[in-house]
């Protein structure tokens, strides 16, 4: 499932620092975050709210709302950094070679122009295509996402169509240029249950015939069960673990992932009995402990995890599984 | 479970007019609840599901009085409370209380956590003003907030502590009766986990009783007692948690729980799915008959005129479909 | 029973104290540059025109026919005009007329604005479609028309009945024609000044009053009375204020462009807009007779828009929760 080690990978982030303005001066909301995603592969990136999982994302085609910016850092995307590019490439870069689904369907397209529109633009802006060529592809792309008679919808307006016809519209803007890379940010959150796994299905099968990568960034570890190859954990700021979606739910190792899949109710629990969840809440930007970010949250902090920030190491004997927690590799040390 | 039901809910309706066009000349009637009839017993969960747009909130806010219902009648304490104006419900109302979804809109932002907390008890005259801080700091510690906390604005509080001082603030009034509007559906999971946690324990300690309104059915398998699908604006199925979970007897409910992504990769990966097709239909056109027939996998040309009965099919489990009990009927 | 234990102390650190809404807006308004520069200019106007009459060297009206249309100096800080009256007395007096009208305009429109903004927004139904359907009318009439026709109208038999009154009773309060000029000043201006002020309350009521905290005052059994002043109000009140001080400084604008036009306040009585209209008609031979009220009137909207924006930016933080 997962890309040949030997390859390089499409999207390599490296120690991205991103930093906000507060009141009370800048402080880090993404602190080194390494991220990789290979050729083919889906990455499943999860994280409670202000986790900085979507900001990472954004950071990445320099999309940063005001007052957020990248401090450090490098993210090569086919070899190129996304960080150093001039505007020009980027904008070719954006929409072109990389692909983006937002969450909300109905903010993120415009309403007073016609979708069909909306998804020959990009046709014509990246591939030079002229209107009629253009039009020609949007139907055949709304066919592709799953709409309905494509070629009376795509005269419509966004307000004419439903929430999850929306997300499937916003689905086909994104892949208009054949992307090598979809980012896609809580595709899903603002749907309802039916809704959400019917673009689940429809992603899981676009990415096989498109043969892409996707970025799947969201809060629900239940969601990307299914759904991918990788799942990169993130923990305010900084990814604490990283392994094969198998690996993951079988062996969760950092005490914050361990947590977060106690606090899913599951169909084997007792009625009413109490779930195991993790006490208080993520550090607010600008209050980050010194040393690990959990610490403060975690039931096995020595004094050590104040002290010192842990990085990223193999967990041993499992291929890709990584683990940013002291006190899990020392156990794993005295296991072997 | 007492035989006397603590609320009884007998076919409620609650339609909005809207007006359309751009001198409003146009009336239109949105049907979000349509007949909804059921009980709800003192110290147990009952749980409403269902997708947006399918009723479940509006019967809650109709249900309590804060909306007027076109008809049908909410029983409480002898009392028909739907047919009472604001001033004779008033009584009421402090045995009947709510908590919203969106954890930064619940709180007064130019009133302090012990001012928001301490409002009802003065107002129903629960406490004496030299009474009041220690009521407020009992509150708090009830929800698991330290007292201090009473001095503090609700911008200065995370997500989920805001929805603690919510249900602190429902809390202060000492109701029977909670409705959780979507309480912890804003939150993040692992604070999802605390504020379900907490409400179990609150439960326990205050004998309370709550109307559990929620999209989330992994989320009300864990809590509820038993749970109630609407589509549409009206009553699917009701069933006891087990009944419901592990028998669905909708093709709607077995839609829904098909839907819902269980956190297991190897199961996720051989898992077949039932994955309804198209779109909830807009409520202002609602369809005729049965108002699922235009999703639903077995719809047959009945469905399509007939709206089905809503009957007891085994003792405690409802269900409003023509197919159900067919087999064995024919 | 066991609670389920929080550790609550990664939010709210213990050795802040609790920062209320207003007061965070203050300090949000303090660090805007801009803002606090049009507060201070504010101020320093409003102390001119309290106290401006010890402040200032010579009467505004005294006249000195032997020093006319002198150019700035010692004696003179904005020279003298073509009477010889001393141009920087006139403008301190033409501060004070400003404030007084605007200050008197706005409170008249808000109290106005808001009563009926808020009981349409508060009761809906009937009366906020007439309230809303008078705001529009009012709004849809040329707002210099009105003055114009109020002025006309209306100037005549007041100046009449006044003087008849005077011929009778030889009190010389009759005389003072200044009463009759902010009269229709005052009114006129608030007549056409109040329907922006009712819009935006009922916006703001018509919003507040879907927001969950009101329902769950509703549902706490709470009376309408307390839910108007302990929910409604205090939340409608941030933009309310940036609305007036945006209306303060157009009031002073709207003050002076009606005096300009000889529809507000008349001379000798000065006013910044009268006085731009006497220095208009000399301004290429004495360049200091336009400036001196032109850019003390530009000062002022300048720092009462400064001061708004600042307002705005403090009380309604964008992308805050």
């Amino acid at each position: 499932m997962t890309a040949p080690a030997d390859n390089k990978p499409l999207l390599d982030v490296r120690g991205l620092t991103i930093e906000i303005d507060t009141r009370r001066g800048p402080a880090v909301i993404v602190d080194g975050i390494n991220l990789t995603v290979g050729k083919g592969e889906t990455l499943g990136v999860v994280g409670e709210s202000g986790c900085g999982k979507s900001l990472t994302m954004l950071s990445l085609v320099r999309l940063l709302p005001n007052k957020i910016r990248v401090k450090g850092g490098t993210a090569e995307f086919a070899g190129r950094d996304l960080l150093k590019m001039s505007k020009s490439e980027l904008r070719q870069v954006r929409g072109g070679k990389i692909g983006f689904v937002f969450q909300d369907p109905m903010t993120s397209l415009n309403p007073v122009m016609r979708i069909g529109d909306q998804l020959c633009e990009p046709l014509i802006y990246h591939r030079k295509m002229n209107k009629a060529d253009a039009r020609v592809r949007a139907i055949e792309l709304l066919r592709l996402v799953g709409i309905p008679g494509p070629e009376q919808r795509i005269e419509a307006y966004p307000h004419e169509l439903s929430g999850g016809m929306r997300q499937r519209v916003m689905i086909a803007i994104g892949l208009a240029c054949d992307p090598e890379l979809l980012i896609a940010d809580e595709p899903t959150t603002a749907l309802d249950v039916t809704i959400q796994a019917q673009i689940v299905d429809l992603v899981k099968d676009l990415r096989k015939k498109l043969n892409m990568s996707v970025v799947w960034i969201t809060h629900d570890l239940a969601l990307i069960a299914g759904l991918v190859d990788r799942v990169a954990v993130l923990y305010a700021g900084t990814v604490v673990e990283d392994a094969p979606v198998n690996e993951l739910f079988a062996r969760p190792t950092h005490p914050y992932t361990r947590g977060l899949l106690a606090s899913i109710p599951k169909l084997s629990d007792e009625r009413a009995s109490r779930l195991s969840s993790i006490g208080g809440t993520p550090p607010e930007p600008g209050r980050r402990p010194k040393g690990c970010p959990f610490a403060p949250r975690c039931g096995l902090a020595e004094s050590v995890c104040h002290e010192r920030v842990p990085v990223l190491e193999p967990v041993a004997g499992s291929g890709g599984h990584r683990v940013a927690c002291f006190v899990a590799q020392r156990q794993m040390m005295e296991a072997a | 479970m007492a035989a006397e039901p603590l609320i009884k809910v007998e076919n409620l309706v609650k339609h909005f007019v809207v007006r359309l066009g751009a001198f409003g000349e146009r009336g239109a009637t949105v049907y979000a609840v349509d007949d909804v009839s059921f009980d709800i017993f003192a110290g147990e969960t009952l749980s409403l599901v269902g997708e947006s747009g399918c009723g479940k909130s509006t019967t809650g806010f109709t249900l309590l009085n804060l909306q007027k219902a076109t008809s049908g009648k909410v029983i409480f304490q002898g009392e028909n409370i739907v047919s009472l104006d604001e001033k004779r419900m008033r009584p009421y109302r402090r045995e009947l209380q709510i908590v919203f979804q969106d954890p930064y809109s619940t709180l007064n932002p130019r009133m302090t956590i012990g001012e928001v907390v301490g409002e009802p008890i003065l107002f129903h005259k629960l406490a004496t003003k030299a009474e009041l801080p220690e009521c407020v700091s009992r509150l708090l510690a009830d929800v698991g907030l330290p007292a201090r906390f009473a001095q503090r604005y609700p911008h200065e509080l995370s997500g989920g502590q805001r929805q603690r001082v919510a249900i602190a603030r429902a809390l202060a009034c000492q109701p029977k009766f909670i409705v959780c509007d979507e309480a912890i559906s804003a939150l993040d999971v692992s604070v999802q986990a605390q504020i379900i946690n907490l409400l179990l324990d609150l439960q326990e300690k205050y004998g309370l009783t709550y109307l559990f309104i929620a999209h989330d059915l992994a989320v009300v398998r864990h809590i509820s007692t038993r749970v109630g699908v609407m589509y549409l604006g009206r009553m699917a199925e009701l069933a006891t948690r087990e009944q419901l979970f592990s028998n669905p007897l909708h093709p709607y409910t077995r839609a829904l729980l098909s839907a819902v992504p269980e956190a297991d990769p190897e199961l996720e990966k051989t898992r077949q799915r039932q994955i309804l097709t198209g779109d909830v239909p807009s409520p202002l056109a609602p369809p005729a008959g049965c108002r699922f027939h235009t999703r639903c996998p077995i719809a047959m040309d009945k469905c399509k005129a007939v709206v089905p009965e809503w009957r007891e099919v085994v003792p405690g489990h409802h269900v409003s479909c023509h197919a159900v009990g067919m087999e064995t009927a024919g | 029973m066991t609670m389920t234990p929080v550790n609550l102390s990664s939010t709210v650190a213990d050795d802040e104290p609790p920062v209320s809404l207003w007061r965070d807006a203050w300090h949000r308004l303090l660090r805007n540059k801009l803002a606090v520069a049009g507060l201070a200019v504010v101020i320093l106007l409003a102390f001119v025109a309290v106290f401006g009459p010890w402040l200032t060297p010579y009467d505004f009206l005294t006249q000195d026919l032997s020093a006319r249309n002198q150019a700035p100096s010692l004696a003179h800080l904005f020279g003298t005009d073509d009477l010889g009256r001393d141009v920087f007395s006139r403008v301190v007096y033409g501060t004070r007329t400003a404030f007084v009208v605007a200050i008197v305009v706005t409170a008249i429109a808000v109290v106005i604005g808001v009563t009926l903004g808020a009981m349409a927004g508060f009761f809906g139904g009937m009366f906020d479609r007439v309230v809303m359907w008078f705001t529009d009318m009012t709004m849809s009439v040329p707002n210099l028309l009105l003055v114009v026709v109020i002025n006309a109208s209306l100037k005549t038999p007041i100046t009449a009945w006044m003087e008849a009154r005077y011929q009778a009773t030889l009190n010389p309060f009759y005389r003072e024609t200044i009463w009759v000029d902010f009269l229709l000043v005052f009114g006129s201006m608030a007549l056409i000044s109040w329907p922006p002020y009712a819009r935006l309350v009922r916006a703001q009521v018509l919003s507040i009053r879907g927001r969950p905290y009101v329902t769950a005052a509703r549902a706490l059994g709470l009376t309408n009375r307390l839910i108007l002043m302990r929910y409604i109000v205090p939340n409608a009140i941030g933009p309310l204020i940036v609305s007036v001080s945006a209306g303060l400084g157009t009031a002073m604008v709207l003050e002076s462009a009606f005096s300009f036009l000889g529809v507000g306040v008349n001379p000798p009585t000065p006013s910044w807009g009268n006085m731009i209209s006497d220095g208009l008609r000399v301004w290429q031979h004495y360049p200091h007779l336009l400036a001196a009220p032109a850019a003390v009137l530009g000062l002022a909207t300048v720092a009462f828009s400064f001061l708004g924006d600042g307002l705005n930016d403090a009380l309604n933080p964008r992308g805050s929760k």
